[in-house]
């Protein structure tokens, strides 16, 4: 058997993409279980996005940047803890992962919603979860609406010839398993083993976000024309 | 002659994806679910490539590759794997059991007609 490049060189004959940005932030943070909150601070101040996403993240309450009462990496941290930014440094992969994979298979572009509304109706959820050195579950809703026109575009078909929701479970499965498995991919390329369970497609009217006890939990909307889901990640940061 | 492409995914979404993709060619396309019927396909067929995932149930597709690869009749038979699957190390020990090319989901379809087309020839449909 020929001799194995190692594994960047691999990933260079393969094309694949190098590991992003917040990937390597994500291993650097999980690297350091000990670090003071400033060394912490300094490394997330240096990027203002990120610093942006994590003071969104702790102040949950807040309508706008005007109401925080959390306004400095600092403060957050002290407030909560590094649990939050370990969230945050997850939740970003997963929702390049999610942009990555509607834009390549439907030529949707997603944008973040600043203030989306809630589904009030039946919608479809589907759920992968993810366990070892990250554990939690990552989830995919979409309107119902929005699960015809994904599967239609997936398959170059019209939402009028899709009768058989199977097909459109299977496609958003599908869909939902290229995100969650980029995702893990991510994590373990950042020292976070896990391996993932099959995704798991319901319809229901239950919306809210829910953090099982030890857990946190993030959800951003995305909407493109036509098109209207939310992203949740639910992760116990300190499983292992 | 068609070449024959084996196409082993659960999915049914990416086997259709995979048939649509090499309709306009000159190639018949085989499916199969899991990595068990993917070697029994194999055997049966004789394919001049197949297109291979990584998770499924039954029997997953890093398995079927090293039996593929155990087998002295199937061992030849060209494999690109086509997964979600992209963390560096177990690209690098999958790299090992000896694949031809490596396609990461989400993919275009023109992605995968030129992985392919490096492997086997491609020949258009004639008119």
């Amino acid at each position: 058997m020929p001799p194995v490049a190692p594994a960047e060189d691999l990933a260079k004959r393969y094309g694949l993409e190098s590991v992003p940005e917040s990937v390597r932030r994500l291993g650097l943070l999980v690297s350091k279980p000990d670090a003071s909150t400033e060394e912490v601070a300094k490394l997330i101040s240096s990027d203002k996005g990120f610093t942006a996403r994590l003071l969104r993240a702790a102040n949950p309450r807040a309508a706008s940047e005007e109401d925080y009462s959390c306004t400095t990496v600092e403060d957050a941290l002290q407030r909560t803890g590094m649990g939050i930014v370990l969230l945050v440094a997850m939740y970003d992969p997963l929702m390049a992962a999610v942009q990555k994979t509607f834009q390549i298979m439907l030529g949707a572009e997603l944008k973040i919603e600043a203030h989306p509304l809630p589904f009030e109706h039946e919608h479809v959820l589907c759920e992968i979860g993810f366990v070892g050195k990250a554990t939690g579950t990552a989830a995919l809703r979409l309107t119902t609406p929005t699960a015809l026109q994904v599967a239609a575009r997936v398959l170059g078909m019209s939402p009028a010839e899709l009768e058989d929701p199977a097909v459109v479970d299977d496609v958003i499965g599908e869909l939902s398993n290229m995100v969650v498995g980029n995702f893990k991919s991510n994590l373990c390329d950042a020292n976070l083993n896990c391996k993932l369970s099959p995704p798991a497609i319901t319809r229901t009217t239950k919306f809210e976000l829910r953090s099982a006890e030890g857990t946190l939990a993030q959800r951003l909307g995305l909407r493109a024309p036509d098109l209207d889901l939310f992203v949740d990640l639910n992760v116990n940061p300190w499983s292992e | 002659m068609s070449l024959k492409i084996l196409s082993v995914d659960d999915s049914k979404t990416i086997r259709m994806i995979v048939k649509r993709t090499f309709a306009p060619f000159d190639a018949t396309i085989l499916e199969a679910c899991n990595g068990e019927e993917g070697l029994a396909a194999a055997a049966a067929e004789k394919p001049d490539l197949i297109v291979l995932d990584i998770t499924m149930p039954v029997m997953d597709g890093v398995t079927m590759l090293t039996k593929l690869k155990e087998n002295a009749d199937l061992k030849g038979i060209p494999v690109i794997m086509l997964t979600a699957e992209s963390g560096r190390e177990n690209v690098a020990f999958i790299a090992k059991l000896g694949v031809r090319d490596y396609l990461v989901k989400p993919f275009k379809d023109e992605q995968l007609i030129e992985k392919v087309n490096r492997v086997i020839l491609l020949q258009k449909k004639a008119a």
